[in-house]
């Protein structure tokens, strides 16, 4: 057992913690067209290359810990841009791990190389019109012709979709679930509109729809049975996982050095039982949520087999203590916490997606329970 | 980071969960319905090696390191051991031994460590006054030297094992005029002239163990059972906060794994509506609440623990973050668990209703939740 960070962690997540410091969420917020996003993110890109921040969780990294690291690298930049985090996480991380975990090896030489040089961002498009791959099958899928495979399916709410230039896409291929990795500018693939979110507004999120789009076969990634899907929900529960405690961290920063500098009745209302108790208990929660997070995450390294359920209960923790610790934040923050755009606010209407996207909270206790019960392997 | 136990931890688990669910678990339940204490069970604890675990062997224990003895404390609550054996055990070892072993003389180590670990003696700790429970500097309990003894007088109140303690460690005023820096602590033997303890008081959860306030009248003690230094008692009582943010908190991580385990027993059996009750949503979200916390909370206990095998001073931030979690956060837990029961829930038969009164000890006992609040809102 060892419950320390190594130097090199500390003095990893501090370097990363200050590249990223000029690249605060409010000025991807403001960016509305897809090149001027790309562009701010390309440039995140080249300087996390020069980090092993995209490495994480893909290829070991001497004195680093993997997917432990990585938890902590996501809160780093999840507390200064959420919306850069989410992105990358996608774009890179979770993009990454499915070609490193089923990809052949032309395919992992084709896109892991870019990917993890900061020059390729991809996009994955897992769930269905349902939006729910628990529990309903892929309707998305290839027909073959010799070495191409003609796809059709439509998948919405599509992370990076309007500026990655790769798309991991779930589908089936003689009824076995596979992924096709298709470039952008692929015939057949059409983009809809950026959507306007509650949170991660500086996330580019759009529907993809794809019609007798045509793949060549080296392009289709198999994935065993089943169990290729849930290792993708794994990679984005885990990442989302990440996520909120980096919103946690903003919110919770944002209050308490409100609660340290306002005054009311001549003194700063943490001398206030009912404000530092408040504080407390987000705090409580937030320690709590950092220590599960990374439980969960070695544990996905060092006992895969126990690795989805207790992601799964770290996952939901992690995001409702996200939900909690921002709202009772901006309850302490008051009117000043109000305002759009500010730390407490924005985490506050980000941390509902955690809760939302990967495996919904509902289906992730339903599972949990399913597990416990045997009902599920 | 690691965060795994050893093999050797982990048989070691197994092996007192066998033991537990075997020797203790089934004598409970008469012992719940009198609340009466199990001496027997208790003193299987100590044949075991549990009461003395993480003593050195030359004074009758295991020397075990702290992991190990928190581990544990975590399995007699997954074997389904109750709080009230649980508590008597925590209060016995870490509370009373722990701080004769660490701040006592060798003669004194020698004297009582070897009865305690086998538990051929049970210890006490008196601290908490009927005027002095979270504010417990502003005690009224004096000790006052004269020549070579000193004289006791005063009281204390909610004293686990204090009817049936051989010796208990008592704190008590040496200098009145100051708050903390005037406290000392004593050991006091059962049978000493001027010191006697109250009946049991009987209380809604862990209730096999027995509670009682202690009564010191121009008690007069040798001047050599003085603990450590005169006015150093209070720093003293704080070092046993290391203890009962861990090995004490591990009981309830334990019983969570219990409660899971046996509402999935449950839920699967029990049928409604044609089908087991397992097949309802509402039902896997319990079951999954359940273990959220269970998982949740043992981060935070076993973070204690670590630092301690490492010789760190205690984080008292990190030590009031556990107490806290594990306080308020288990009763929603064991409340999904007794609802999850229905009437058998709410029937001392089955055992969910103990383990939800047995529960609301958490954020009382050892510092109350509030207390917690203060300390780690003083310290951010
Ligand atoms: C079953 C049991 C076993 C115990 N075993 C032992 C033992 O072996 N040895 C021993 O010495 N003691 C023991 N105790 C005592 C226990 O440690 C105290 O009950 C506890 O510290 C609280 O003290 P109190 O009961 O006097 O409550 P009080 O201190 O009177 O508190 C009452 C309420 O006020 C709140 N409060 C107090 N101060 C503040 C503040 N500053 N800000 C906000 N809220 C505040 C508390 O949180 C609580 O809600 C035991 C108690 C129980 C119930």
């Amino acid at each position: 057992m060892n419950y320390d960070f190594s130097p090199q962690e500390f003095d990893f997540c501090i370097k990363l913690h200050e590249a990223m410091s000029p690249y605060a969420e409010e000025k991807i917020e403001a960016l509305r067209s897809a090149a001027d996003l790309r562009y701010h993110l390309d440039q995140i890109l080249s300087l996390l290359a020069d980090t092993p921040y995209l490495k994480l969780g893909i290829m070991p990294v001497e004195g680093l810990n993997g997917l432990v690291t990585l938890m902590s690298a996501l809160e780093a930049i999840a507390a200064i841009s959420p919306s850069v985090a989410l992105s990358i996480g996608h774009g890179t991380h979770i993009f990454g791990r499915i070609i490193d975990a089923w990809g052949d090896v032309a395919q992992k030489q084709k896109w892991l190389n870019p990917l993890l040089s900061g020059k390729l961002l991809g996009a994955v498009a897992l769930c269905e019109e349902s939006l729910n791959t628990d529990s309903d099958a892929l309707i998305t899928s290839g027909v073959r012709n010799g070495n191409w495979v003609t796809v059709n399916g439509h998948k919405p709410h599509v992370v990076n979709a309007p500026i990655a230039d790769w798309i991991a896409v779930a589908g089936s291929l003689d009824h076995r679930p596979v992924l096709f990795i298709i470039e952008k500018e692929n015939p057949g693939v059409s983009i809809r509109a950026r959507k306007r979110t509650l949170g991660y507004e500086g996330t580019a999120m759009a529907d993809i729809r794809l019609e007798g789009c045509i793949v060549p076969m080296d392009q289709v990634i198999a994935m065993g049975r089943s169990d290729g899907l849930s290792g993708i929900r794994l990679f984005e529960n885990q990442l989302l996982t990440g996520l909120s405690l980096g919103l946690m961290k903003s919110a919770f920063e944002a209050a308490k050095s409100h609660a340290k500098t306002h005054k009311s009745g001549g003194k700063p209302i943490i001398a206030y039982q009912e404000i530092g108790f408040k504080l407390s208990e987000m705090l409580t929660l937030y320690q709590t949520a950092q220590l599960f997070a990374l439980r969960a995450a070695s544990s996905a390294q060092t006992r895969p087999r126990e690795a989805e359920s207790l992601a799964l209960c770290a996952k939901v923790f992690c995001t409702e203590a996200c939900e909690t610790v921002s709202g009772e934040a901006l309850r302490i923050l008051g009117t000043a916490g109000y305002e759009v755009g500010k730390g407490a606010e924005r985490a506050y209407r980000c941390a509902k997606y955690g809760q939302i996207a990967g495996t919904s909270t509902e289906i992730a206790r339903v599972r949990i329970g399913d597990q416990a019960l045997g009902l599920r392997v | 980071m690691d965060f795994e136990f050893t093999r050797d931890q982990l048989m070691f688990k197994k092996e007192i969960i066998r033991f537990a669910k075997k020797e203790i678990v089934p004598r409970i339940q008469a012992f719940e319905l009198k609340k009466q204490f199990d001496f027997e069970s208790f003193r299987k604890l100590g044949e075991f090696g549990i009461l003395g675990l993480h003593f050195p062997e030359a004074y009758g224990g295991g020397g075990a390191d702290v992991i190990t003895t928190v581990l544990a404390g975590e399995a007699l609550g997954e074997a389904g051991v109750d709080g009230g054996l649980t508590l008597a055990y925590g209060a016995h070892t870490f509370l009373c031994a722990d701080t004769i072993f660490r701040h006592g003389t060798e003669a004194q180590r020698r004297k009582y460590i070897p009865k305690l670990a086998s538990g051929e003696w049970i210890g006490c700790m008196g601290l908490t006054e009927p005027n002095a429970g979270s504010d417990v500097a502003s005690m009224r309990t004096t000790a006052e030297k004269r020549g070579d003894t000193y004289v006791l007088n005063g009281g204390k109140i909610f004293i686990t094992n204090g009817p049936i303690a051989d010796v208990a460690v008592v704190y008590a005023k040496t200098d009145p005029e100051k708050k903390h820096a005037g406290i000392s602590a004593f050991i006091v033997e059962k049978g000493t002239k001027g010191f006697s303890s109250g009946p049991n008081i009987l209380k809604m959860g862990v209730c096999t163990s027995q509670t009682s306030e202690l009564f010191f009248s121009d008690c007069v003690i040798p001047a050599q059972n003085l603990l450590g230094t005169e006015n150093e008692g209070f720093n003293m009582s704080l070092q046993t906060v290391e203890w009962d943010r861990s090995a004490l908190l591990a009981p309830f991580i334990g019983a969570s794994t219990y409660m899971l385990n046996r509402c999935v027993e449950y839920a699967k059996k029990r049928e409604q509506f044609g089908r087991a009750i397992a097949q309802f949503q509402s039902i896997k979200h319990k079951i999954a609440n359940i273990r959220i916390f269970g998982e949740a909370a043992r981060g935070l206990v076993y973070r204690i623990a670590w630092c301690k095998d490492q010789g760190r001073p205690l984080n008292h931030l990190e030590a009031a973050v556990a107490k806290l979690f594990v306080g308020d956060w288990s009763m929603a837990p064991s409340n999904d668990a007794v609802v999850l029961f229905g009437g058998y829930g709410y029937c001392h038969e089955y055992d969910m209703e103990r383990i939800f009164r047995d529960s609301r000890l958490a954020p009382i006992g050892g510092g109350t939740s509030d207390i917690q609040k203060m300390i780690i809102s003083k310290l951010i």
